[in-house]
């Protein structure tokens, strides 16, 4: 019984130490507050217009009759596009591509309205600029609601003088055709990317943070100013005393980060917020896990920009949010899944964007889980073999010149 | 400390460049952070999207009709090249639940009576469903799913005109009287790899740049070696920075020329222009990245300050560089931040010449920006100075 309540009392103080050597160090400090508060409105703010509308066209209409002239009308009208001129050919419409001034030239040849008037299909062409695939989609959807659009009205026109009998069958549209965007309803790019973005800058913050403090015990407690080590008698109560302290740290920001923030920039949020923090959990305590093993490879607080922060961009690409998890090539696939963001993206998505319950992503909550013990294993591992070692070396050895040190860099100063 | 000084006190800008060779092999880190992750992310990137585009997305159809029209229609979309009719599903909920589920994009819903109310007239709606929480995915159906409905009203079409006794092959021709053939220029193949990897290889390229300049800087000011840096440079901020810089410039020149080869030949990615100005951009932009971190270094010489703002601003890039977001559509006060990065530039001659094929004339305002920020260290090198001559380290 005391030896429960003094492993209770160590797992405490560590807690206690651990808060007080994160709010005397503003590096971590930055990475607990300014990362999850601040990021995701700067994120936010970039997309937050959602739709790419009016990107501009220009026209070569060589057959200029009232067809073609409908026809570069209702494209104009099109949410997606705006015709910003007619050019006379192709290497003057060319040259406002080329000018940055428009992104497609429609080419309608001579002749086209004759085509059409024959019963035959009128052809144009939509030259796209490719560097951008928001841009060409607009394009296209724009494209293909015209070509129907007009195709139904001309179809419904000319069916009369072939078969006048048809139009007593069907009055108007034979069969619509309705398109209902499920999860991000206005089909807006903020509302697509964020949602996922929100868990992984979650768990970057978390690992970027227990990095920095582990590089912190390697260097001297002189250049520091304070001594880092901060341990109990067991491992993983010393994990535990810290991983606490994280949480309490993160909560407000996580509750910011998967309640407010789709609040103010009216993401979706169709999911059941409390379902959604308690299907983070397990991913958090993945992401201490992470913390725990990187800090074997940390050696100074600042070399976690260089060695960790790039990762952010293999996890955004692995997560499945842009390249669907079926299809990728297996390596990446298999790498994606120890990646606890991967299965925090898929599963915060479902919840937050397309209204599933906890029940319904129950494997990527199993598999969250699975994670968390696998990968705070390999930090208790690393904790025991590797981190509390060297630090434990440098402690005792520090010990002794630490009073020199710190008096010389004070003279430094 | 490693700061590479030979004991006999040699001086001078060679003897800065050896230490600073000397700096970048005894530490692993500097690997890391120059080699093996920008080159780890060129695999990843580019292996990640060799396919191009995803295929045989799993999609489900809700046949609430079930007549030889449904079946038809049914047959029509399983043929389809980017669908994957894994799920059959009886009813709208228990499709929704398996979108919710993840286990399904999107499914093409057929009304009850579907075939009924089509040949009596009663004008019955075709309805289809996409997940567009995922973007791609989504998109790739929606695509699908458009066209076979289209074709199906076509052949829809046909059938009643035929009831008339029209023949069907004068029908035919009035399905579709006009087509909007789309040429995407540059990427036929709408191949993801494209589109990704020349913007995003770039963006890991300046991150890392921005972030190894500003770390190698800081590092001195941090083990208090800035001082001798200076007094080996007899004084002077510019042969020191030089000097230090100039060995990772070399690494980062067989980094972005590595970079180029592989995107452009080994992964055969669009190259409609000259090699000379796209290696003459990479080159440049390199020296931009470098100039701007130490301008960023010049402005806070503070070791985790400018990482932190280097590390901000090169993520950051990814998106407010207008990768996928066009930049028009940004707001205003957004938008000006997007010609505030160097990827910007490099992203824009790429567009302009690799992928457009344009001449260099209309690339040229992007060119000069680069050398805005290789200029721009200058104003700031008296701060580095007076930091590397009194070194103060914050935690």
């Amino acid at each position: 019984m005391k030896k429960i309540k003094n492993y209770i009392k160590g797992v405490f103080e560590v807690y206690c130490r651990e808060f007080k050597l994160i709010l005397h160090d503003q590096g971590l400090i930055l990475f607990l507050t300014f990362l999850p508060l601040a990021y995701p409105v700067i994120y936010s703010l970039i997309y937050n217009p959602e739709l790419v509308k009016d990107v501009p066209m220009v026209v070569i209409d060589s057959d200029r009759t009232s067809l073609t002239r409908e026809l570069v009308r209702e494209l104009d009208a099109c949410d997606q596009v705006r015709v910003i001129g007619y050019a006379a050919d192709l290497p003057e419409a060319r040259k406002a591509m080329d000018n940055h001034d428009c992104f497609s030239i429609l080419e309608i040849p001579t002749g086209f309205t004759k085509t059409v008037g024959r019963g035959e299909t009128g052809a144009a062409a939509l030259y796209c600029d490719m560097s951008l695939l928001l841009r060409y989609r607009g394009f296209l959807v724009a494209s293909t609601n015209v070509m129907q659009e007009m195709g139904g009205e001309l179809l419904s026109k000319d069916i009369n003088n072939i078969a006048p009998l048809v139009s007593t069958i069907s009055t108007g549209d034979l069969m619509p055709i309705n398109n209902v965007s499920l999860g991000n309803i206005r089909n807006g790019f903020d509302s697509f990317i964020m949602p996922g973005v929100l868990i992984l800058i979650l768990q970057q913050c978390i690992i970027l943070a227990l990095g920095m403090a582990g590089g912190a015990r390697h260097e001297r407690a002189a250049v520091v100013g304070y001594n880092p080590h901060n341990n109990s008698n067991s491992v993983i109560g010393t994990m535990i005393g810290k991983a606490l302290c994280y949480f309490t740290i993160l909560a407000l920001p996580i509750i910011f980060l998967v309640h407010y923030v789709p609040l103010i920039f009216s993401f979706p949020m169709a999911g059941n917020v409390l379902e959604e923090l308690a299907f983070l959990t397990p991913m958090v305590l993945a992401s201490m896990g992470v913390g725990f093993v990187f800090q074997a490879f940390v050696t100074e607080r600042e070399s976690v920009f260089v060695s960790w922060v790039v990762t952010s961009i293999f996890f955004l690409l692995v997560s499945g949010l842009i390249w669907p998890r079926y299809d990728m090539p297996s390596v990446w696939k298999f790498l994606s899944g120890l990646c606890p963001a991967t299965w925090g993206v898929e599963g915060f998505v479902k919840m937050n964007s397309n209204g599933a319950g906890l029940w319904q992503v129950k494997e990527e909550y199993e598999m969250l889980w699975i994670l968390a013990a696998g990968w705070w294993v390999a930090a208790w591992c690393i904790q025991r073999w590797v981190v509390l070692p060297a630090a434990g070396q440098r402690s005792s050895r520090k010990s002794k010149i630490n009073d020199k040190a710190l008096s010389q860099s004070v003279i430094d100063k | 400390m490693t700061d590479g000084i030979q004991p006999k006190e040699k001086r001078g800008i060679r003897a800065i460049m050896v230490r600073s060779v000397l700096q970048i092999v005894r530490r692993p880190l500097m690997w890391v952070g120059m080699i093996g992750l920008p080159l780890f992310l060129f695999l990843f990137i580019t292996s990640m999207f060799e396919e191009g585009l995803p295929t045989r997305i799993p999609a489900a159809i809700v046949d609430r009709d079930g007549t030889s029209l449904s079946r038809e229609i049914t047959q029509t979309l399983g043929g389809m090249q980017m669908v994957d009719l894994t799920r059959t599903a009886n009813s709208y909920s228990e499709a929704r639940a398996a979108l919710q589920e993840g286990k399904i994009y999107g499914f093409f819903l057929i009304p009850e009576n579907f075939e009924a109310n089509l040949l009596s007239g009663r004008s019955p709606e075709i309805t289809f469903y996409t997940n567009m929480s995922y973007f791609v995915p989504g998109s790739m159906l929606f695509k699908t799913f458009k066209a076979t409905a289209i074709y199906t009203k076509a052949g829809v079409a046909v059938n009643v005109a035929q009831a008339v006794g029209v023949d069907a092959e004068a029908a035919a021709p009035l399905l579709q009287p006009i087509n909007i053939a789309s040429r995407p220029i540059g990427n036929p193949q709408l191949n993801y790899g494209i589109y990704l990897g020349n913007s995003f290889i770039p963006g890991v390229m300046q991150l890392m740049i921005m972030l190894m300049t500003c770390f190698s800087l800081g590092q001195e000011i941090k083990r208090h070696t800035s001082t001798r840096l200076l007094q080996m440079a007899n004084g002077s901020i510019y042969r020191a920075v030089f000097a230090k810089m100039l060995p990772q410039t070399i690494i980062w020149f067989v980094m972005i020329f590595f970079m180029t080869a592989w995107l452009f030949k080994y992964n055969g990615y669009t190259m409609s222009g000259s090699w000379l100005w796209m290696g003459l951009s990479e080159l440049l932009y390199v020296l931009a990245c470098q100039g701007f971190a130490i301008f960023i270094f010049g402005l806070l010489p503070n070791l985790r300050l400018s990482l932190s703002i280097c590390a901000l601003t090169g993520i950051l890039s990814f998106s407010i560089a207008a990768f996928s977001f066009p930049e028009q559509s940004m707001y205003p006060a957004m938008s000006i931040f997007s010609w505030l990065m160097p990827v910007r530039y490099n992203f824009l001659i790429y567009a302009d010449q690799a992928l457009a094929g344009r001449h260099i004339y209309y690339s040229r305002i992007w060119f000069a920006a680069y050398f805005i920020y290789i200029a721009a260290p200058v104003t700031v090198m008296w701060r580095i100075k007076r930091w590397m001559a009194r070194p103060v380290y914050c935690p």
